[in-house]
């Protein structure tokens, strides 16, 4: 407005300067997308260092002009500024598009920090970059954890795998920077590898109503994305330095950006975390060390007509696992548990030994958009990634530097997406999407693959749509259909081959017939449609209402698929099944927000019903060389979840806030009338932060952490027959850990250094009172206590 | 699959051929092109090989030799095709004790899946004695045994327990146990059975109704 009234003042001024020259220039103003005028745009005339003002037609005149160049630099309130050149030799007449609704499209925000959601009705949290860095020293499944609903599966302290209300693994969809990360994620050990320096701003919906991204999440969605492009002549980068005295850790991450008012943008980011064993308040974690070296390197050029981008991102992880945990029967484990401490504790070192896991992760991507006047953006992409997976066992002799497990899964995918914006009420998005994969299992490790090969084949295609009816009500709908093939050469044990009945139902896929094993070659088809529909309602400016429905579809991954044998660290067989069926969820959601200028009200509740729900579960004995062996089976049931996420922070003065997160999820089979396994605890988060933003943005807060013990859960103790003595052993493998109650506690302060130098120092305490718990849902809680206090110091440079 | 190949490799030098065409037009199609030769190249009909297991242990034997009477013998197998840490195995145990006779354990542990069969006592286990130990066990039948002074050395100046000498004592039936612990925290062999803290067990193997007799 201010600058409306400055371009009146100044255009009417203009006239008092009126020279020899005699020509006119007749502009007009319109609307990239739409064509349609724009009215009290600022025209700022390079050579007669004069502001007019365009009017209600988008027009705009310029009288006396002499010939020569005429620049123009017009904007306007949330519109691109734009430069224009001409050269006057008469009178002249020009149509000018320029770009109107930057803020709403996001396409190029010149600010790093806006915030830019993926979904409208959808239960969505964005986690920004001022908490990301936070983490640095962490993985991403512990910065998810800011939102509320979100917990972890963790196997140990550097494992660390996401789960949303209740759900993780194949049924949550990682979007690493617009690529779908495919690292073998089925695995409950598995955790994503990406690099959380990487990462500028994080988005996490419960869910699948983000159905661009697929339509097999279940559970939710998490979407990843690096920074945003600034279209201006600079160069910035920040660099962050942090030591932590728990497991003697250090990590540094250095990200510097290149840009330029043309467009063109370069980024390198790079990583290291080093942390050698953990320590519990009582002993230390032998064998928990993390290598971890991550790099990034991004270019390309972004206007708001067009651009392109060229990334790529390299990951390294060597991670130890608990020596404790290694354990070779269920004798073993009996002992474990009984023992109350691990079995095998060691001085402190940074020695990774076995067990552990070697992941090396690639990803590049090139992508290319266009924007088309009055119909929308146009966008393409092709990504490869290569995940090599490497898992150590305990071995003996020349096989004690062979993996037990190498995996190399390859990715590649090819997306178009059309983006009909040019009617910003009636948003249109639809697109197609290829993708091939070829796991390998590398037969030299000596032992049965885990996995077998495979090619795989999706194909998608969807469409959503966002249609604003009026101010207050916003309704989008989505729908998607995707078609999966897996074809896999697979051996199996004859004796497993006939007691899982297979002779007499797939007796057609034997290819080859060995001594003791089968070669055989599974194909399997599936369909999958998912769908959403939701829809926005303000019903005042205090209070919003959110309500969505999805429907998702998932095929089975491979381990459910697949899986025969023991898996070591649970001491158990694991079985899946060829039979399986695709597993179905309807999740019905609704949000309620209430916001006042020192009250922030977010409700969010949930019911997702599933239908072949694919879980483990156990269902015999087998007797071997080691002792009895429970066989878990995977199993399809119907399945329902429910919960309520509640996230409220009140300003109690202008520097006093308080915030409680407080989660509740229920899961039950409804086939066996059981609770669902590894359903996260009741748990409330209550934080009080000082903030004086007057002295050097100085921030303390003391944060409650209060899980509590998870009382519903499905009793899978077993007693097996200690055959020496004939005596019965039970096995309490099920009983969740009694509830605990952790403070933590985390201060910073920004110092400017210079006009565009800062350096923010943060200084953290975790587990303050050194606390003694294990997490129900960390898998290492049968051997240790989860770690105890924790000191970091992060210093970050900002230039 | 090679005429995919070449195919594709056409394709490819008809993008390059095209370098008038506008920088962005080129990038997208040599995308899509990479795109289409990294997956003819990358899809294989061959057929995986079968894994060689090469750590697993299929056939267990404790031959006990009477040391008075060489055709004094009793031999406790354990079979498993699949190898004793996962598969399913059978024990026999042929042969009797006799009362007040002393035998002397000799251990024979293979891998009979390659062929010739490995041994994996002297080929993987002896060698690397300072990481494992045999422990026994014995449940309602008059058995001791002996680590003899010739035991190859285990773990915190144990014995390991691969040569040991067992006495019979009178008349009874029971079960005899034998385990292999790989990396065990600590050992014990003062009461000769032997007994260990942490650790995996590599098998655990009981045979039943052994029998003394006069």
């Amino acid at each position: 407005m201010t600058r409306f009234i400055i371009g009146v003042v100044m255009a009417l001024s203009c006239y008092s300067y009126s020279q020899n020259c005699k020509f006119t220039f007749l502009g007009e103003l319109n609307d990239f997308h739409d064509g349609s005028p724009i009215s009290s745009a600022t025209i700022y005339i390079k050579e007669k260092d004069k502001y007019i003002v365009s009017d209600l037609d988008g027009k705009f005149k310029i009288e006396n002009l002499c010939s020569g160049t005429l620049t123009l630099t017009i904007s306007h309130v949330g519109c691109e500024t734009k430069t224009v050149s001409y050269s006057i030799a008469g009178d002249t007449f020009k149509r000018i598009s320029i770009e109107h609704h930057v803020e709403e499209l996001n396409e190029v925000s010149v600010s790093a920090s806006s915030t830019k959601k993926e979904t409208t009705t959808a239960q969505e949290t964005v986690i920004k970059a001022n908490t990301l860095k936070k983490y640095s020293a962490l993985n991403l499944g512990d910065a998810l954890k800011e939102v509320a609903g979100v917990s972890s599966i963790n196997t140990g302290n550097t494992i660390v795998k996401p789960m949303i209300n209740g759900m993780h693994s194949s049924r949550i969809l990682i979007m690493n920077n617009g690529v779908r990360q495919q690292d073998q994620e089925w695995g409950i050990e598995h955790a994503p590898n990406i690099d959380i320096n990487s990462a500028n701003q994080i988005s996490v919906i419960k869910g699948s109503g983000a159905l661009a991204y697929g339509g097999d999440a279940v559970g939710g969605v998490v979407v990843i994305n690096s920074g945003r492009v600034i279209l201006k002549d600079t160069l910035y980068g920040r660099t962050i330095i942090g030591g932590q005295t728990n497991g003697k850790g250090y990590n540094i991450s250095s990200t510097l950006n290149k840009n330029y008012r043309s467009g063109w943008f370069a980024q390198i980011q790079g990583s290291y975390k080093r942390n050698g064993d953990f320590k519990a308040p009582d002993y230390n974690l032998t064998n928990t060390g993390l290598d971890s070296k991550g790099l990034s390197v991004q270019f390309g050029k972004k206007k708001f007509e067009s651009g392109f981008e060229i990334f790529y991102s390299y990951l390294n992880n060597e991670i130890g696992i608990l020596g404790a945990s290694h354990i070779g029967s269920v004798f073993d484990i009996e002992r474990a548990i009984n023992a109350g401490q691990p079995l095998l504790i060691e001085d402190f070192s940074y020695d990774i030994n076995a067990p552990k896991q070697k992941i090396t992760h690639h990803l590049a991507k090139a992508n290319y958009f266009k924007r088309f006047q009055g119909f929308g953006k146009v966008s393409l992409q092709y990504d490869y990634q290569n995940n090599q997976r490497l898992e150590f066992d305990v071995r003996i002799g020349d096989r004690r530097d062979i993996p037990a497990i190498d995996l190399t899964l390859q990715t590649h995918s090819i997306l178009a997406d059309v983006n009909l914006d040019s009617n910003l009420d009636r948003k249109i998005n639809f697109g197609i999407m290829g993708r091939y994969q070829n796991n390998f299992a590398d037969p030299d490790t000596g032992v049965r693959r885990l996995i077998p090969d495979y090619d795989k084949y999706d194909f998608g295609i969807y469409t959503t749509t966002e249609w604003r009816l009026n101010d207050n009500l916003l309704v989008d709908a989505g729908l998607r259909y995707d078609f999966n093939r897996i074809d896999a050469k697979k051996f199996y044990r004859i004796s497993r081959w006939e007691e899982r009945g297979y002779d007499e139902d797939f007796s057609d896929i034997i290819i080859e017939e060995l001594a003791t094993q089968l070669l055989t070659n599974p194909v399997f088809n599936f369909h999958n449609i998912s769908a959403s529909v939701g829809t926005r309602l303000n019903l005042d400016e205090k209070n919003q209402l959110l309500f969505n429905y999805s429907l998702a579809s998932r095929p089975p991954n491979p381990s459910e698929l697949f899986s025969d044998g023991l898996h070591h660290s649970a001491a158990r067989f694991e079985l899946g099944d060829l039979r399986f069926d695709k597993e179905l969820a309807n999740r019905v959601s609704l949000s309620y927000s209430h916001n006042t200028s020192r009250l922030r009200f977010l409700s969010e509740v949930f019911y997702n019903r599933i239908t072949d729900f694919i879980y483990l579960r156990p269902f015999d004995f087998i007797l071997t060389g080691r002792g009895p062996f429970p066989i878990w089976e995977y199993q399809q049931t119907d399945a329902e979840l429910f919960g309520i996420d509640l996230t409220v922070t009140y300003d109690i003065t202008d520097a006093l806030q308080w915030q409680n997160k407080t989660s509740l999820t229920k899961g039950y089979d409804l086939e066996a009338d059981l609770p669902l396994i590894d359903i996260p605890p009741f748990s409330t988060m209550n934080q009080l932060r000082y903030l004086n933003t007057k002295w050097y943005n100085f921030s303390a807060s003391l944060k409650s952490e209060w899980v509590f013990e998870q009382n519903e859960f499905p009793d899978f103790n077993f007693e097996v027959e200690d055959q020496l003595t004939g005596d019965m052993i039970l096995l309490d493998i099920s009983t969740p850990p009694p509830a605990y109650h952790l403070l933590h506690f985390y201060s910073e302060a920004t110092f400017a250094l210079s006009e565009k130098t800062s350096l923010n120092v943060g200084l953290g305490i975790n587990n303050l009172f050194d606390t003694s718990y294990r997490n129900y849902l960390n898998r290492l809680r049968f051997f240790a206590d989860d770690i105890g206090r924790n000191i970091t110091l992060q210093i970050q440079l900002n230039y | 699959m090679n005429e995919k190949n070449s195919n594709s490799k056409t394709m490819n030098i008809n993008f390059l051929n095209l370098n008038s065409m506008k920088t962005n037009k080129f990038i997208i199609k040599a995308v899509l092109c990479f795109a289409l030769i990294s997956s003819f190249t990358s899809c294989s009909d061959d057929d995986p090989d079968a894994v060689n297991e090469e750590e697993i242990i299929t056939n267990l034997t404790l031959t006990f030799t009477n040391t008075a009477d060489a055709n004094d013998i009793v031999v406790m197998s354990s079979v498993a095709p699949d190898g004793l840490e996962d598969g399913v195995t059978a024990e026999t145990v042929v042969g009797d004790f006799s009362t007040g006779a002393t035998y002397a354990l000799r251990l024979a542990l293979s891998n009979a899946s390659e062929t010739p069969a490995e041994d994996v006592l002297n080929g993987d286990i002896i060698p690397e004695a300072d990481e494992h130990f045999f422990a026994y066990a014995v449940n309602g039948i008059n058995l001791t045994l002996t680590r003899d002074a010739g035991d190859v050395d285990g773990p915190d100046g144990s014995k390991l327990g691969v040569e040991t000498t067992w006495v019979a004592g009178a008349a009874s039936t029971g079960n005899v146990q034998i385990r292999l612990i790989h990396e065990p925290s600590s050992v014990d062999d003062s009461n000769e059975f032997g007994t260990t803290t942490g650790g995996s067990e590599d098998f655990n193997i009981t045979f039943e109704d052994v029998e003394i007799d006069d």
